[in-house]
């Protein structure tokens, strides 16, 4: 087979604004007629984006999840598309709604509406580096071969990532965005916490209710912004860096390297024009614009448009959150999809000992991980070695197929991803242990993290890879 | 017609034309193979005797392959000038050989009775000569041609810059590309031998050499020596193209067997006048290489020394920018080692330049043949005193898609420097801007490809 | 001249050197006690070489968009010494992969036989590549009176032209492809061997002698300087000797950092009972996936 268009979703729950977008992703085999097949994207077509609708509450705090599931049900109707039509994709809650505490219940709703392979992710890292890819900052920094840091600024939150040459290198987020604070009436209407405390710290104490004073309001942006120096490295740190970090995201490290700086998120817009009725959207994003395209950071750094501003998430979600797997590997298509699952990655002294043999040491390492997990599915993740010899990889299959089969029910599948490629191998070697009962699916060109959770997909391209999303977080 | 001569007493009869140009020749491993060659040293020479004796005449009325059944020899005999072939017709090879190499025979003499040979006379006159005879012979000609840029003029070596890459990831192409460019190479053409011949790979490389070559404002050509009918559609669907590109045979069942006829290289030619993004007059590119068509079999009997000089009959018909011989590509079952790839390359750059073509080469070995980099430092030396127009350049000599060897950029400035010669006019002058030389010779900043990234025209 | 007057002259030419404008002498480096280092390891060929770099981060990011030679650096308008001597390294290797022959040991340790194709030498194979096509007479006699007659898929080894290749893919290759088709029931599968100074054509006389109905022969590829190790697989449904060349399918790139040999070895399993399925190979094989069943 040549080439297969799939059809992905993306669906983007802000703090203040919800979106969803349609992507054709291309899939090819792009290695030559006399090669084993490399399956992989070669290119992106957005076919359908939203409009920015706002986030539906149902109180200040908690989201509306019938209205939600309603609005994207109207999306995919305006797309001329049905939930059975898409192949991949990805629901992120985001920022401040991503906390609430209904959020999980939201995911589940909206899973079985947004096709059978779609999953919900979420967590403030991820996040950073989907729109860091949506916005096109990877892009342009692989172009041109420097580093480039993204801000997504949206509403609750500035997600921030750093790409030199297209790869990542680091990652955070701050609860700094436009809707901090909030203002209806000419009256402020709300303040988040971490807006008190910058506001604090320049030496501003606004009130709920008090009328608001462009001055002050646009002096508390100026905080913020020099917050965002900080992050960027232009400014020496100070401790507010660290007391307005988003709860369960990295420390963002700026590099020292960093040429050029990419915005995105809705405040992004505010930065590239300024001027207008600075309460036209009932929040501070227009003065936070302003402060930060009079920043340090536009100054000290090369300033960028990104290819996508507000929807630079969503279209990250859409069309940047599914990779494939390698296209040597071994499956039995009936067990998949499936969906959730967490990961027990293997460091490179664990892998040693696997690949030599030692089965009572995995049995135990995944008996532990299952009670950790209160689960009894699991994926079991290493590097592995480029090019094992086959006497070392029947042991590794023993000490795989014998550890797994004692840990793990008698019905539940052996599902092993390594990032070298020697899946199809391993795999076929692990069934000759296990035997034909046991369902078992090994991938490779994988690389993941202790603590991910990974979505395995069905089967595409006649089989050859399986579509994949790897989390950072999942709820539950 | 003579088909004998007597050595050392002892007389040697032949039986055909074919047979004394196949035995005349010297030494090669795929003459061997076709079961042509002279079965002794002292049968090799008696051919050359006879040969020597032959008139041009006789050569013209025993082509190759029978004008009735081939393309080729039809394109030869048809364009050939009659007034000049008139007044040659009865000298003997010997003849030919003589006046060739007299001190008062000029370029322009030797380019005028070009109009008037056919393949077989110059295949025939070659086998005469000693290597020095054909390098001396060909140091007289000069035979430039202009796309975007003029290559050939006296004083000049150009090199094509060949960034291969194994799987053509553009990006890493690029790198290749930073790198050659910061030695001075890339003044005949930024020419990449593609894996995946697809019409949108095809394309997608074009694009990027042609932003290279904008975005430095580089006096030069770009190409990507896919299968012809691949250029012809990615040119159709809007690729730029300053040249099109195809591998030639002799006859004309080895060009069918390469997947093309006359009527095709016409096709590109007018496309390229039409949607070609180069100046022109000289829009295409053709490589040969002995061997070929012993390897397809379509040599019709003949050695491989004959079938390449009708390669040459065929491409001066449609006065192509660049011609080069791969020389050593092909490997031992055609030429067995350094002895036998120098001799092809001189003679191919010979013969090319007799029929009045723009030619270069391509200094190359195999590693399964007899022959290392030494030996091929040495053809290009040779070819460089012969005043061949171009040379072939990659990454330190290894060319990791063809999985051979070649010239190294770093090889193309010691030959220049050595040499006394210059890259062309317009792309010193680019290296200067740039640069990447100073008064003509390699700056600090030569060599590496990184000095070129933060630089734009 | 005496012996004084030629001192004299010498002094003089030493002394107007001495006072020669222009001239300058490099500072001798300080020196270091040698290091221990293998030039031809991945980590000093991913080094930049070039002196004194604009932006060496660049330059070592493009070193891993290409396995081309590139960042090498220069002495002048030549190569530095580590990349002259890391070339001839690597052509070295090449060399002795064309023309090393495989140890029996190694056969033995995988169970293989050896016989011989018509050359009888190395320069023989590579000028007559007609008689590496063919199997000698002795040959002949051996493979059949130790062969399984009429198997499904029949499995062979060739040097072709890199012996080195043999040696580093096949025991690791071979038992990943045999347990890949010993996984699938219903299969027969020929006894395997190996075939010095074979060439591929060579599988189209081996698959009439077995009356064999899929003919796989594994092969040393043309060595280049990146890797000497390269591997190919040829297959075709039914091979006879003069059929079309298109009729083959052909796997090339088997090592060690293009694709695993146990990798290739388990991916080729399922190639070779999809080919037996479809009745049919090269161009008239639409590939699929081999990753089920």
């Amino acid at each position: 087979m040549d080439g297969e268009v799939i059809t992905s979703v993306g669906i983007d729950i802000g703090t203040s604004t919800s979106q969803v977008v349609f992507s054709h992703l291309f899939l090819k085999n792009t290695s030559g007629c006399f090669s084993i097949p490399h399956i992989a994207f070669v290119d992106k077509k957005l076919i359908y984006a939203s409009q920015a609708h706002l986030t539906p509450f149902k109180t200040q705090t908690t989201l509306d999840d019938e209205a939600l599931r309603r609005l994207v049900l109207s999306e995919y109707e305006n797309a001329g598309l049905k939930p059975g039509d898409i192949d991949a994709g990805a629901v992120i809650v985001t920022g401040e709604a991503a906390r609430k505490e209904n959020a999980e219940m939201l995911l589940n709703s909206l899973s079985d509406i947004a096709g059978e392979f779609v999953v919900s992710t979420a967590g403030p890292d991820l996040e950073a580096i989907i729109s860091g890819k949506g916005s096109g900052a990877q892009q342009i920094s692989k172009a041109r071969g420097i580093c480039v840091i993204n801000f997504d600024i949206g509403g609750g939150t500035t997600n921030i990532a750093a790409f030199d040459d297209g790869e990542i290198t680091a990652k955070g987020s701050l609860d700094i965005g436009g809707r901090q604070i909030r203002v209806e009436d000419g009256r402020i209407s709300y303040i988040s916490k971490s807006a008190v405390k910058i506001a604090a710290a320049a030496g501003f104490y606004p009130e709920l209710g008090e009328p608001a004073d462009p001055d002050m309001l646009r002096g508390i942006c100026r905080a913020m912004a020099e917050v965002l120096e900080q992050a960027a490295g232009v400014s020496p740190a100070d401790d507010l860096l660290e007391e307005v970090r988003t709860a369960g995201s990295t420390f963002f490290a700026a590099p020292g390297n960093a040429k050029a700086v990419c915005f995105s998120g809705g405040v992004a817009d505010c930065i590239h024009s300024t001027g207008g009725d600075p309460f036209r959207y009932g929040d501070i994003g227009p003065f936070l614009g302003e402060e930060i395209a009079g920043s340090r950071i536009c100054s000290e750094l090369t300033p960028l448009r990104g290819k996508e501003t507000i929807r630079a998430t969503v279209v990250g979600a859409g069309s940047y959150s599914t990779t494939v797997s390698g296209s040597t590997i071994s499956h039995h298509g009936s067990v998949l999809p499936l969906k959730n699952l967490p990961v027990l990655k293997l460091d490179h002294f664990e892998q040693e000992r696997c690949y030599g043999g030692d089965s009572e040491y995995l049995e135990e390492k995944i008996k532990w991980f299952l009670g950790q997990n209160d689960t009894t599915r699991m994926v079991l993740s290493m590097t592995g070695e480029r090019s094992p010899s086959y006497a070392r990889l029947k042991t590794l299959a023993q000490c795989v197929g014998e550890a797994m089969g004692e840990a793990l029910p008698a019905e539940a599948p052996f599902l092993l991803a390594l990032e070298n490629d020697t899946a199809k191998a391993l795999g076929q070697a692990i069934e000759m242990i296990a035997g034909p009962t046991r369902a078992v699916v090994c991938i490779d060109s994988v690389r993941t993290e202790q603590g991910d959770y990974i979505d395995l997909g069905r089967p595409i391209m006649d089989g050859m890879v399986i579509p994949v999303v790897i989390k950072t977080l999942a709820f539950g | 017609m003579t088909l004998k001569s007597t050595l050392l007493g002892r007389t040697y009869t032949f039986s055909s034309v074919k047979e004394v140009l196949a035995k005349a020749n010297e030494q090669k491993s795929g003459d061997v193979l076709a079961g042509l060659a002279a079965e002794s040293e002292l049968e090799r020479v008696a051919a050359k005797e006879a040969l020597s004796r032959m008139t041009l005449n006789t050569l013209r009325e025993n082509p190759a392959v029978p004008y009735e059944e081939d393309e080729v020899t039809r394109i030869n005999q048809d364009a050939l000038n009659e007034t000049v072939y008139n007044g040659i017709k009865n000298w003997t090879v010997a003849d030919f050989r003589e006046w060739i190499l007299d001190c008062d025979t000029e370029e322009k003499d030797l380019l005028r009775v070009s109009a008037g040979l056919t393949a077989e006379m110059i295949a025939a006159v070659t086998k005469l000569m000693s290597n020095l005879d054909l390098v001396y012979a060909a140091s007289k000609m000069r035979v430039p041609a202009r796309c975007n840029t003029t290559i050939g003029l006296p004083g000049t070596l150009s090199a094509r810059l060949q960034p291969n890459h194994t799987t053509d990831n553009v990006d890493g192409i690029t790198a290749s590309v930073l790198e050659g460019l910061t030695y001075g190479c890339g003044d005949a053409l930024i020419g990449l031998n593609p894996v995946n011949d697809a019409v949108s790979s095809v394309t997608e490389v074009l694009k990027r050499l042609d932003d290279i070559k904008n975005n430095y404002g580089i006096p030069t050509q770009i190409c990507v020596l896919a299968h012809i009918t691949t250029q012809i559609e990615a040119v159709r669907q809007g690729a730029p193209a300053d040249l099109i590109f195809q591998s030639v045979a002799g006859s004309e069942k080895g060009n069918r067997a390469f997947g093309f006829s006359r009527e095709t290289v016409i096709e590109a030619h007018e496309l390229l006048r039409k949607h070609g993004t180069s100046a022109g007059p000289n829009v295409l590119y053709f490589e040969t290489g002995q061997g070929s068509e012993l390897s397809s079999e379509s040599h019709h009997g003949s050695d491989q020394v004959t079938m390449e000089a009708r390669c040459y009959a065929f491409c001066r018909e449609f006065s192509p920018f660049l011609v080069n011989t791969v020389v050593g590509f092909i490997g031992p079952e055609y030429l067995y080692d350094s002895r036998q790839v120098v001799r092809a390359g001189l003679e191919d750059h010979f013969m090319g330049k007799l029929s009045g073509l723009p030619m270069g080469c391509d200094c190359c070995y195999t590693n399964h043949m007899m022959a290392d980099q030494n030996d091929l430092e040495n053809l290009s030396l040779l070819l460089a005193s012969a005043g061949v127009n171009y040379i072939i350049s990659v990454p330190a000599s290894d060319d990791v898609m063809l999985n051979y060897q070649s010239n190294a950029y770093h090889d193309i400035t010691a030959i220049r420097a050595a040499l006394n010669l210059r890259p062309i006019r317009e792309f010193e002058l680019w290296l200067e801007k740039m640069g990447i030389t100073e008064n003509g010779r390699l700056s600090k900043h030569a060599g590496d490809p990184s000095f070129l990234l933060g630089k734009k025209a | 001249m005496d012996n004084s007057v030629i001192e004299q002259v010498v002094e003089a030419v030493l002394a107007e050197l001495s006072r020669s404008e222009g001239v300058t002498v490099p500072e001798a480096p300080e020196i270091h006690e040698p290091e221990e280092r293998d030039i031809t390891s991945e980590a000093e060929r991913a080094a930049v070489l070039v002196k004194n770099p604009v932006d060496a981060e660049a330059i070592a990011r493009m070193k891993k968009y290409t396995n081309a030679r590139v960042g090498v650096g220069r002495a002048g308008t030549r190569y530095n010494t580590q990349t002259l001597i890391t070339l001839r390294a690597d052509h070295a290797a090449a060399r002795d992969a064309v023309f090393m022959d495989i140890d029996r040991e190694l056969l033995d340790g995988i169970g293989l036989f050896a016989v011989e194709s018509r050359c009888t030498t190395k320069d023989e194979f590579l000028t007559r590549p007609d008689l590496g096509r063919q199997l000698s007479d002795e040959s002949v006699s051996v493979i059949l009176e130790k062969c399984v007659k009429k198997p499904d898929i029949q499995i062979f080894a060739a040097d072709g032209l890199s012996s080195t290749a043999i040696k580093a893919n096949l025991p690791d290759l071979l038992p990943s492809l045999l347990d890949g088709l010993k996984n699938r029931s219903g299969i027969s599968v020929g006894t395997p061997f190996f075939v010095k100074n074979g060439r591929v054509g060579l599988m189209d006389q081996v698959s009439e002698l077995l009356e064999a109905r899929v003919t796989c022969v594994l092969i040393g590829e043309r060595p280049g300087l990146a890797t000497a190790e390269s591997m190919s697989a040829y297959i075709a449904y039914e091979a006879r000797v003069g059929m079309e060349e298109s009729r083959r399918t052909v796997i090339s790139n088997i090592h060690r950092l293009g694709v695993p040999a146990v990798e290739a070895g388990a991916y080729l399993a399922g190639l070779l009972c999809s080919i037996l399925k479809a009745k049919a190979s090269g161009v008239g094989f639409r590939r699929d996936t081999g990753n089920e069943g």
